[in-house]
């Protein structure tokens, strides 16, 4: 999204789907993730300790999960934009290795500029939604 | 003694922490840091300094290292369980205004819920539901925040029965 890409509320349509993106998981985007979030819980870094409490290896953490979904959102709205509500459920870790694919549908235009949102990651293991998600923004309006 | 759920939930459901400043004002920096995790080139929090709507309860927190008192992990740290091992489940955020570099922020706790309810990863798996209210320097709530966290124990710690509470 650069300056000039302002999405007014007219122009929206139900049903349409936000340009997402996608991200490989590797050793390097799992530093990024500990390094952008600052969360040192080792679940997110340690293999042997993600693996002593029984999961198959490190997983994203919520900071880049929710990172994530605030990007496809904020990329989509422009900057005169405001992302009013999120909310996501992990039901799946996205693990070191797998990609993930960050997806979005508008669900419901309402009156004064507010749009209502589905919001999903994918992973390319399967493609299944490990992050189910809804969000509402608030997009300038051109009356 | 068996750990027992509804003390647990009688002491706790409902206990709210006082209203604490974040360690660091809002700082382009770890913003930065944020947008690069994501490869998010947004010229609005790279260049200017606005502050991603996610990134509202890292800097309202007492900082992210040592990690004890991180955000509500010092909460529910204290609230007693079988296990110690954390699994974050659900977010919810609704956002009231815009935080740029420069704003300070705080927050309060609550603890809205608490449930034991099995999981594939202990039959002894706890559930606790967090209310966060993050203002600005002017106490202007900017942002709220529900969190479900699992608490469960390890599998060794489960074929030998150790509970922790």
């Amino acid at each position: 999204m650069t300056a000039s890409a302002q999405r007014c509320w007219e122009d929206v349509q139900e049903g349409e789907e936000l340009k997402g993106f996608s991200l490989e998981l590797t050793m390097t985007r799992m530093v990024l993730q500990v390094s952008g979030t600052q969360d040192f819980y080792p679940i997110h870094h340690d293999q042997a300790f993600a693996r002593t409490a029984g999961h198959e290896d490190i997983f994203i953490n919520t900071g880049f999960i929710r990172g994530c979904l605030c990007r496809l959102l904020t990329d989509w709205m422009g900057r005169d934009g405001f992302l009013k509500s999120l909310g996501f459920q992990m039901r799946r870790p996205n693990l070191l290795g797998e990609a993930i694919a960050v997806r979005g549908r508008v669900k419901t235009k309402r009156p004064e500029g507010r749009v209502d949102l589905e919001v999903w990651i994918e992973n390319g293991r399967d493609a299944a939604v490990t992050v189910p998600g809804s969000a509402s923004v608030v997009l300038p309006t051109r009356s | 003694m068996p750990y027992d759920i509804k003390v647990v939930k009688r002491q706790w459901e409902g206990h709210e922490t006082p209203l604490r400043w974040g360690r660091y004002p809002v700082e382009h920096e770890p913003i930065r840091r944020h947008c690069h995790m994501l490869d998010d080139a947004n010229p609005l929090f790279i260049e200017e300094g606005r502050c991603p709507p996610v990134l509202v309860d890292f800097f309202a927190s007492r900082g992210s290292w040592p990690p004890g008192d991180f955000d509500i992990l010092g909460l529910v740290r204290r609230i007693p369980t079988p296990g110690d091992r954390l699994i974050n489940l659900n977010q919810e955020f609704e956002w009231f205004q815009s935080v740029s570099v420069g704003d300070r922020l705080g927050a309060k706790h609550k603890v809205a819920a608490i449930h034991q309810r099995g999981t594939k990863l202990d039959p002894l798996s706890v559930w606790i539901r967090t209310e966060t209210t993050i203002v600005n320097q002017r106490e202007e709530v900017v942002a709220v925040r529900t969190n479900q966290i699992l608490v469960h124990r390890t599998p060794e710690e489960i074929v030998t029965g150790v509970s922790r509470a």
